[in-house]
C-alpha cells in the first residue's frame, strides 16, 4: 500500500502540546507509509485541497489523517479522500486532540502519545478494504413525538413541505406546557391566542395525522424505514363520534376528579376535556374515578351524550405506522421538588409551584384568573417567588440552571401587582438570567415600574407562623444578613428535568440521554438537531432546556433535517455490516442466536446451512463477530485483523 | 447487637440528667451496652478548626478502644460526638489521612472501625415505635410536644444520614408518638439554637433561640424535646435571655426526649434527672397527672 | 513500539463508539487533565470486544486493559452491553488461572456525556496499574514444575462394570440397528489394555463392543461430523452431558440420535496406567475383579486400583448415568453430592499468580501444537476452519513461543466458556501430558459461581450463558468509578 498521513496543528490545538512535525516525521517510518507532512488546518479548504494533491502526487490509495475526534470529522475526510477517487473506507483517523492534546500538557509524553496513535490508525488501515453501499428506498413520511410548541412547529413545517406526518401525543390533547400558560414573556402577550392558532392548524392540516392519548410501543428498522407501534390508550369515549359539545361533563356525578390539566390546582369531572381550546377537542374519561366505571352503575355521560360516542368497555389499541424519519420532542417535567423538606416538602397548601400559579393567573384556570390563597381562597398581600428549586443545586444532584424561570418569575412578579395592585411581591434568586432579546429590559421593568423586591439569596425554610402565614427565611448575601419575609403565598420556580419516560423512549429510538433525561444531541455545537442514531431528530426541551421562541426555532430546524433527509428517493446503506465467509461457516448459528436485530437468517449453500447477513437489517455493532468461534462472520471496517493489527501496533515488543 | 456507649464529656456535667435519663431508658428497654474504659474527649472544640488530624485522632483513639473489645457499633447520645466520631471514621478511609493520624496514635488503629450511631437510632432501629409503645404505661396523652433535633444530628447528610430527610427528620415523632403525646410537626426542628456564639455573641444565640421557642410556644406545644445538651442549656438555661431578646416572655419546659420517654416509662422525675431543669416542669407534670 | 521509558505503561482502552468514546471525547472537550498512558481503539459496541483482545494485548505486553461501553440499558445497539457484561466479567474471572493479575482489566460503563466519569476511571485505572508495576513476561518466568495431587476420594463407587449388562446393551443396539446408519461405542484397540472407537452397522460390529474402565474416549466428539445421519451412541455419563451441549447448541438433532447407556463406574487414567506400565512388548492378559483391573505385561503383573487409577474428573463426577438416554440398562449408581474440586483444578489453585504464570511458561514449552487437544473436544465444531490456523482472522503467529501456545489455550478456554462439560477429552489427548484442562474447569466453575451454579450439559432447553444475557445480573457486580 502506499499511505499519506496529515498530523494536523489545529491550529495551536493540537500543535501547543505535540510536536506535531516530529510526528509527521515518525510516521515517515511506518510501514508502507511514503508521504507525511503537517497541516495547520486540515479541516479547512486549503487543507482538504493539499489532501486531494497528495494523493494525487503520490498515488496515495490510503489516508491518515491525525487530527480531532471521528466522531467530529471522519466524515468530512472521507468525503475528501472520495473527491480525490479514493474509496471512503480507505481512511482513517487518529484522535491526538481530544485524546491527546487537549488533555495533558506533557509535551514529549502527547508527541510520542500521539505517534503511538497514529501507527494505530496505519496498523488499521493497512488491513482495510473498499466498501461500497447499497442504496435502499425511503419512506416519506415523518413522526413527531409530542405535541408541545416544538412538536407542533416541527410537524407544521414538514406537512407544509409536503412530508405526510404522524403526531404522537401522549395527554389527551396537543399544546403542551405552552398551553398551560397564562402570558408569555418579555412581551406579555396571551399565550393561548398565540398558541392556539397553530394547534387548529395541526388538527387541520391534510399532511398531519394526529394520535393524541397514544404512546409509542416500540420503534424498529432504521432511517428511511423505520417501523413505529403506537399504543393508543382507551379514552372511554369513540373520537370519530364525539364533537365536543361538553353534555357530558355537565351530567357527570365524579365531580372531584384530580385536574391534570390545572396541575391538580382544582377538580374537573370523570369524563373531560382538558380545556376549552383543546386539540382534538374529545372528551375522555380517567377510569380511575369514573363510577361506571369502576362501580359498574352510573352511565350519565352516555345517557346524555347527543352521538352516542361513549364506549365503556373500549381497550388500548396497537397500530402500526411506517415513515422514514422521527422527530423526538418530548418536552419537560418539573422536578419533584417535594424532596425539599425545607420548603414543607408539598405540606403547606399556600407554597405552591410556578406552574400552578400560571393556572391561577389563566381566565380560563381553575380560580378564573384571580389569584387566591389554596388555603383560604383569601387575596395574598405578599407573594414570595423563590428561584432555582431543583436547580442549580449540586446537593440535590441538580447542577443544571432551568434557564427560563428568571424570566417567567418576572413575568409573574409584573402580573401578579397588575392583578393585585397593592401586593408586593419578593424574588430571592442567585443571579438574574436574562440574556434572550428584550429580556433584560423586562427584567429591569419589574424592579423597577413594578416594585417587585429582588433579595440575591436561597431560602433556608418556609413553615407557616401561628396565623397561617409563611415564614420564609433566607440570606441576603449583597447585605450579608439573614432575612425573612412573611408570605401569604410562596411560588417556587421549580427546576425541569427531561419528561417522564423519556429514558424509556430514547431506548426505544437507541439515542443517548444525561443524567437529567435530556436526549443527547449528535454534536453540542455542530449537530444540535442530529441525534447519533440517523434519521432521529430533536425539538424542544427534550435536548435541553431552552425557552418558547428557542423551541420554535429547533423544531423548525429538525423539520428541515426531515425535509432534507426524505427529499432524496433512495438512501445509502452503511457498508459498515457484518459478512459471513462461506467456506468457514459451520452453521452453528451462534450468531443467529445473539444478533440483537434478528438481522442473520440461515440459508442453504450449495445443499449446506449457512448463515447469512441481511444488510438492511445489520447495524453494524459487531456482537456476531466476537460471538462466532471460528471468525467466519467479519463486520467490515471492524473486522478482527482490523483490530488486531490496532492491538498489534502498541504490544508487540 | 454487640455496642460500645461513649458518654461524651458533657453526661458527666452539664447533661447529667439527659446521661441519667438515657441510662434509665435503655435499661428500661433492655439495651445494653458495652462501657468503654479509657475515653477521651471527642474534640467537640475549636480542635477541628484548628488541626482535623488531631481532632481526628481524639476520635479514633475511641473508636479505636471499642474495636478492642470488639464492639460492632459506638452509641452515643451527644449529636456533637455523634458528628465528630462518624467524620473521623470517614476521613480514615483516606489511606494518607490514616497514615498521619496512626503517627499521633500511640498504636495504629485498627483497620475495621466501629460506625457511631445515636442513642436515639439505636431504641428506634432495634425496638422500634411499636415496642416502645408497649412499654409506654403511663401514656402522655395530651402533651403536646414540639420535637426539636437541632442542627447537628441530621447533618452533614452525607455523614450522618441515618434520619431520614436532613431538613424533615422522623425518628424522634415516632418514638414520643409510640408513648402517646401529641406530637407537633415542628418546622423549625433542624433550625440552628445558635449555640456556637453562645459566648462571643450572646444576643445572636438569644435571638437564633428565642425564634425556635416562639414558634413552639404559638403552636401551642406544652414542651419542647431535644436530644443535644447544648441545645437544651440554650432553650432551658438562657430562655430569659432570649425572651428579652425577643421582646416576650416564654415558659416552655425543654426536656430531652429521654426524659419524656423516661416519663412514659413509669420514672420519677428525681429518676430522670429533672431537677436540673430551669424552667419549671410542674404544670406539665400536672397535665400529665391530669391525663393519666 | 515501547512505552514512554520510565514514564508510562502500556495501557490498552476498547471503547464503544457511542457512548464511551463519545465521554472520553466531552472529557478531551473539558480539557480533563488526564495521564497519557492509555491508547484507545475505537469498535462500535463493547459487544463487538472479543475477550480475546484483552487476552491477546495482556499476553503480548499491554500492562492493562480497560474496555468501555454504554450503560446497561442504553446501548446503541439495543443489546450488545449485555453480552459484553457477561463475556468480560468471565474474562476478568479468567485472568488468574492464566498467572495474570486481574486488576490489569477492568471493564466500565460511561456515556457520552460522562466526561468527569471517563477522566476519574482513566485515572484512578492508570494509578492502579502503575501500583502494580509493569506486567511480567512470560518469556522472563522462572521454570516450575508440578504435579496434581491424585489421593482423591470418589463421590460414588467406583468399580470396574465387571457385571455390567453389556448382552442386554448389545441386544438393545442390534434392536435398533435396521433403523440406524451406525452406532458409536468402543471395541479392544491395539491390545487389550486399550480401546478405541468402535462404530457398529452390522450385527458382527455390535459384537465387537466392550464396556469397562478403558472405555475412556469421548464419543460424542464423533456426532458433530455425522450431522444429518441416524446415528446411535453408547455413553458413560460424562459422554452424555456432551451429547446434551451439543443439542443445545443445535449441533446435532434430536431427532436423528438414539443413546444408549449404562451407569459407568469410573474410567482408568491411562496416562498413569502408561507409566506403571512402561515399555512392554505384550500384554498377556486384562483381568477385572470388583475394585480394580490386572495387566499382564511380559508376564509381569500389575494392579490398577480404581480408587488410585481413576481419571481425575471421575472422582468428583456426579453423573455416571446418563444424563439423557433412550435406552438405559443397569441399576443407578449412588452418588453423595458434594462440592469437588477437580485436581488440576487443585493444583492451579494451590498456586500464587507468578508460580501459576512460571508453571504455564514450563509447560507451554512442552507443547508441539499438534492440535490434539482441540480435535479430542467433542465441542469443537470449527474442525478445520479452526482460528488458530486462519490467516483470516489471524489470531495467532506460527512462531514457536510460549506465549502463542498459552494463547491458543486461552482461545480454548474461552471459546469453551459456559459449554465445556469436563469430559477431560482435550488432556487425556495430550501427547506431551499437559494438564490443559484445569483452564476449562477454571473457566466452568467461574460460569457457575456467576450464572446460579450453572452446569453445561445437563439440560437441552437452557440457554449456555454466555450466548444470552439478563438485563439485571444478579452476581455481577460492575465498579463505580469516583
Amino acid at each position: 500500500m502506499r499511505i499519506g498521513v496529515f498530523i494536523c496543528h489545529c491550529g495551536s490545538n493540537i500543535a501547543g502540546t505535540v510536536d506535531c512535525a516530529r510526528v509527521a516525521s515518525l510516521a515517515a517510518s511506518f510501514p508502507d507509509v511514503v508521504y507525511a507532512t503537517d497541516p495547520m488546518y486540515t479541516c479547512a479548504e486549503p487543507g482538504q485541497a493539499a489532501i486531494e494533491a497528495a494523493i494525487r502526487e503520490h498515488r496515495l490509495d490510503g489516508v491518515v489523517v491525525a487530527s480531532c475526534s471521528p466522531r467530529m470529522h471522519e466524515p468530512t475526510f472521507r468525503r475528501t479522500v472520495e473527491r480525490a477517487g479514493l474509496n471512503r473506507y480507505m481512511f482513517e483517523m487518529a484522535n491526538i486532540r481530544e485524546h491527546v492534546s487537549w488533555i495533558g500538557k506533557d509535551v514529549e509524553a502527547n508527541t510520542n502519545k500521539a505517534a503511538e496513535l497514529v501507527s494505530m490508525a496505519v496498523a488499521k488501515l493497512r488491513h482495510n478494504r473498499a466498501l461500497h453501499a447499497a442504496s435502499f428506498d425511503v419512506c416519506k413520511r415523518t413522526l413527531i413525538i409530542g405535541g408541545g410548541v416544538a412538536g407542533i412547529q416541527a410537524a407544521l413545517d414538514c406537512a407544509e413541505g409536503g412530508i405526510p406526518v404522524v403526531m404522537v401525543e401522549r395527554e389527551p390533547t396537543i399544546g403542551g406546557k405552552m398551553a398551560k400558560l397564562d402570558k408569555t414573556f418579555p412581551t406579555v402577550d396571551c399565550s393561548a391566542c398565540i398558541l392556539g392558532p397553530k394547534m387548529v392548524d395541526v388538527a387541520q392540516h391534510p399532511n398531519i395525522t394526529l394520535h393524541a392519548s397514544a404512546e409509542v410501543e416500540d420503534i424498529s428498522g432504521y432511517v428511511g424505514n423505520f417501523t413505529v407501534t403506537i399504543r393508543k390508550k382507551a379514552t372511554y369515549v369513540d373520537w370519530s363520534k364525539c364533537t365536543g359539545c361538553g353534555e357530558c361533563m355537565e351530567k357527570c356525578p365524579s365531580r372531584k376528579t384530580p385536574d391534570p390539566f390545572n396541575e391538580y390546582m382544582g377538580t374537573t369531572t370523570a369524563i373531560s376535556i382538558p380545556f376549552p381550546q383543546a386539540i382534538p377537542k374529545k372528551a375522555s374519561i380517567n377510569p380511575q374515578f369514573c363510577k361506571m366505571l369502576t362501580a359498574g352503575k352510573c352511565g350519565a355521560c352516555a345517557r346524555a351524550c347527543p352521538s352516542g360516542a361513549i364506549v365503556y368497555d373500549m381497550q388500548d389499541e396497537l397500530i402500526t405506522e411506517k415513515v422514514g424519519a422521527i422527530v423526538a420532542a418530548t418536552g419537560y417535567d418539573l422536578v419533584d421538588w417535594t424532596t425539599y423538606e425545607e420548603y414543607g416538602g408539598g405540606r403547606y397548601p399556600d407554597v405552591i409551584t410556578s406552574l400552578q400559579y400560571e393556572r391561577m393567573l389563566s381566565a380560563s384556570g381553575p380560580t378564573g384568573g384571580h389569584i387566591r390563597r389554596p388555603s383560604n381562597g383569601e387575596e395574598p398581600k405578599t407573594v414570595v417567588f423563590v428561584q432555582c428549586v431543583g436547580s442549580r443545586d449540586r446537593s440535590a444532584g441538580r447542577p443544571g440552571c432551568s434557564g427560563f424561570c428568571c424570566m417567567y418569575t418576572a413575568k409573574q412578579a409584573v402580573l401578579t401587582k397588575d392583578h393585585l395592585p397593592d401586593s408586593q411581591s419578593y424574588v430571592f434568586y442567585m443571579d438574574v438570567r436574562a440574556n434572550g432579546k428584550l429580556y433584560d429590559e423586562f427584567q429591569r421593568r419589574a424592579v423597577e415600574e413594578y416594585g417587585t423586591e429582588y433579595i440575591r439569596g436561597r431560602v433556608s425554610r418556609i413553615y407557616p407562623d401561628a396565623d397561617g402565614r409563611l415564614v420564609v427565611c433566607g440570606a441576603d448575601t449583597l447585605l450579608g444578613q439573614a432575612v425573612e419575609v412573611t408570605a401569604d403565598l410562596v411560588v417556587l420556580a421549580v427546576g425541569v428535568e427531561a419528561s417522564h419516560g423519556a429514558a424509556r423512549l430514547a431506548e426505544k429510538l437507541r439515542i443517548s440521554y444525561d443524567q437529567q433525561g435530556f436526549f443527547m444531541e449528535s454534536h453540542v455545537k455542530l449537530k444540535p438537531v442530529e441525534t447519533n442514531t440517523a434519521g432521529v431528530y430533536l425539538a424542544g426541551v427534550c435536548q435541553g432546556v431552552k425557552d418558547i421562541p428557542a423551541s420554535v426555532a429547533q423544531g423548525s430546524a429538525a423539520a428541515a433535517k426531515v425535509l432534507a433527509l426524505l427529499s432524496r428517493d433512495k438512501l445509502q446503506g452503511d457498508p459498515q455490516v457484518s459478512q459471513v465467509d462461506v467456506k468457514r461457516c459451520v452453521a452453528c448459528g451462534k450468531c443467529l442466536r445473539t444478533c440483537p436485530f434478528g438481522a442473520i437468517e440461515m440459508v442453504s449453500f450449495r445443499g449446506q446451512d449457512k448463515a447469512h447477513v441481511i444488510e438492511t437489517a445489520c447495524q453494524g455493532c459487531g456482537i456476531c463477530t466476537s460471538t462466532c468461534p471460528q471468525g467466519a462472520i467479519q463486520l467490515s471496517h471492524f473486522t478482527d485483523n482490523q483490530i488486531l493489527a490496532e492491538v498489534n501496533a502498541l504490544c508487540q515488543r | 447487637m454487640n455496642a460500645a456507649y461513649y458518654p461524651g464529656c458533657s453526661a458527666a456535667g452539664s447533661s447529667s440528667d439527659y446521661e441519667q435519663s438515657t441510662q434509665a431508658v435503655c435499661g428500661a428497654l433492655g439495651l445494653k451496652f458495652a462501657s468503654l474504659p479509657g475515653w477521651n474527649c471527642c474534640g467537640s472544640t475549636p480542635a477541628h478548626a484548628v488541626d482535623t488530624e488531631l481532632s481526628a485522632a481524639l476520635c479514633v483513639r475511641n473508636l479505636d478502644l471499642a474495636a478492642r473489645i470488639r464492639a460492632e457499633r459506638v452509641a452515643t447520645s451527644c449529636p456533637s460526638c455523634l458528628s465528630n466520631l462518624r467524620l473521623a471514621r470517614k476521613r480514615m478511609e483516606n489511606p494518607q489521612f490514616r497514615a498521619r493520624v496512626n503517627e499521633l496514635l500511640d498504636e495504629p488503629a485498627a483497620e475495621q472501625l466501629p460506625q457511631a450511631y445515636s442513642v436515639m437510632q439505636l431504641i428506634h432501629e432495634e425496638y422500634g415505635p411499636e415496642l416502645v409503645a408497649n412499654r409506654a404505661h403511663r401514656r402522655l396523652t395530651g402533651i403536646r410536644i414540639a420535637p426539636y433535633y437541632g442542627c447537628l444530628l441530621s447533618r452533614p447528610a452525607d455523614v450522618m444520614a441515618d434520619f431520614g430527610n436532613p431538613e424533615n427528620p422522623q425518628v424522634m415523632e415516632g418514638l414520643l408518638r409510640a408513648c402517646g403525646a401529641d406530637v407537633l410537626d415542628f418546622p423549625l426542628k433542624t433550625d440552628c439554637c445558635g449555640a456556637s456564639f453562645g459566648i462571643p455573641e450572646r444576643r445572636v444565640t438569644a435571638s437564633l433561640s428565642g425564634k425556635i421557642l416562639d414558634a413552639a410556644t404559638r403552636m401551642g406545644a406544652d414542651v419542647i424535646a431535644v436530644a443535644c445538651p447544648l441545645c437544651q442549656m440554650n432553650l432551658d438555661l438562657r430562655q430569659r435571655q432570649a425572651a428579652r431578646e425577643c421582646g416576650r416572655d416564654f415558659n416552655i419546659p425543654v426536656l430531652y426526649f429521654t426524659q419524656l420517654m423516661g416519663l412514659a416509662f413509669g420514672f420519677t422525675p428525681t429518676q430522670l434527672g429533672m431537677k436540673k431543669l430551669m424552667v419549671s416542669t410542674a404544670s406539665l407534670l400536672k397535665k400529665l397527672d391530669a391525663g393519666a | 513500539m515501547s512505552a514512554l521509558a520510565g514514564k508510562e505503561l502500556r495501557i490498552i482502552g476498547f471503547l464503544c463508539n457511542w457512548c464511551s468514546y463519545g465521554g472520553a471525547d466531552t472529557a478531551g472537550v473539558a480539557r480533563a487533565t488526564q495521564p497519557t498512558d492509555l491508547r484507545i481503539v475505537r469498535v462500535p459496541c463493547s459487544g463487538r470486544v472479543d475477550p480475546l483482545f484483552v487476552v491477546r494485548a495482556l499476553l503480548n505486553g499491554a500492562d492493562g486493559v480497560l474496555v468501555s461501553g454504554c450503560h446497561p440499558g442504553d446501548c446503541h445497539y439495543a443489546a450488545g452491553n449485555y453480552y459484553a457484561r457477561r463475556r468480560l466479567e468471565i474474562l476478568r474471572q479468567f485472568l488468574p488461572v492464566l498467572g495474570i493479575d486481574p486488576r490489569r482489566f477492568e471493564y466500565t460503563w460511561i456515556s457520552a456525556s460522562e466526561g468527569q466519569r471517563w477522566q476519574a476511571a482513566v485515572t484512578e485505572f492508570t494509578r492502579q496499574i502503575h501500583s502494580l508495576g509493569p506486567a511480567p513476561k512470560l518469556e522472563d518466568a522462572e521454570p516450575l514444575v508440578r504435579v496434581a495431587d491424585m489421593a482423591l476420594t470418589a463421590l460414588r463407587p467406583l468399580g470396574t462394570g465387571r457385571n455390567a449388562a453389556l448382552d442386554e446393551l448389545k441386544a438393545a443396539i442390534k434392536a435398533k440397528l435396521p433403523e440406524l446408519d451406525c452406532v458409536i461405542g468402543w471395541k479392544q484397540g491395539y491390545d487389550a489394555a486399550h480401546a478405541a472407537p468402535l462404530f457398529m452397522r452390522t450385527e458382527a460390529d455390535v459384537d465387537q463392543l466392550i464396556w469397562g474402565p478403558l472405555n475412556v474416549s469421548n464419543p460424542a466428539t464423533y456426532l458433530p461430523s455425522l450431522k444429518g445421519k441416524k446415528v446411535g451412541i453408547v455413553v458413560k455419563g460424562c459422554d452424555s452431558r456432551s451429547v446434551v451441549e451439543l443439542l443445545q447448541e443445535g449441533l446435532i438433532r434430536r431427532e436423528d440420535l438414539t443413546v444408549f447407556s449404562m451407569p459407568c463406574e469410573g474410567t482408568l487414567d491411562m496416562a498413569r496406567v502408561q507409566q506403571e506400565l512402561g515399555s512392554y512388548r505384550h500384554i498377556d492378559s486384562v483381568e477385572r475383579d470388583e475394585a480394580g483391573v490386572t495387566i499382564t505385561a511380559d508376564g509381569q503383573p500389575h494392579r490398577f486400583c480404581m480408587v488410585e487409577y481413576a481419571q481425575g474428573k471421575c472422582y468428583g463426577c456426579t453423573t455416571p448415568g446418563a444424563v439423557l438416554a433412550d435406552v438405559r440398562l443397569g441399576t443407578p449408581t449412588p452418588v453423595t453430592p458434594a462440592e469437588a474440586t477437580p485436581p488440576e483444578l487443585a493444583l492451579l489453585d494451590g498456586m500464587s499468580l507468578g508460580e501459576r504464570f512460571s508453571f504455564w511458561k514450563t509447560q507451554m514449552e512442552r507443547c508441539i501444537r499438534c492440535g490434539a487437544c482441540r480435535n479430542a473436544c467433542p465441542m469443537c465444531v470449527c474442525r478445520d476452519y479452526c482460528v488458530s490456523e486462519s490467516r483470516d482472522p489471524h489470531w495467532l503467529t506460527q512462531e514457536d513461543k510460549p506465549t502463542e501456545k498459552l494463547f491458543f489455550q486461552a482461545i480454548h478456554a474461552l471459546h469453551l466458556a459456559g459449554r465445556c462439560t469436563g469430559c477431560g477429552e482435550c488432556q487425556r489427548a495430550c501427547p506431551v501430558g499437559i494438564p490443559i484442562l484445569a483452564l476449562r474447569q477454571h473457566i466452568s466453575r467461574a460460569v457457575s459461581q456467576t450464572f446460579d451454579g450453572y452446569r453445561p450439559g445437563m439440560n437441552t432447553g437452557a440457554t449456555p450463558p454466555l450466548l444470552g444475557y439478563a438485563v439485571e445480573e444478579k452476581s455481577i457486580h460492575e465498579r463505580e468509578w469516583k
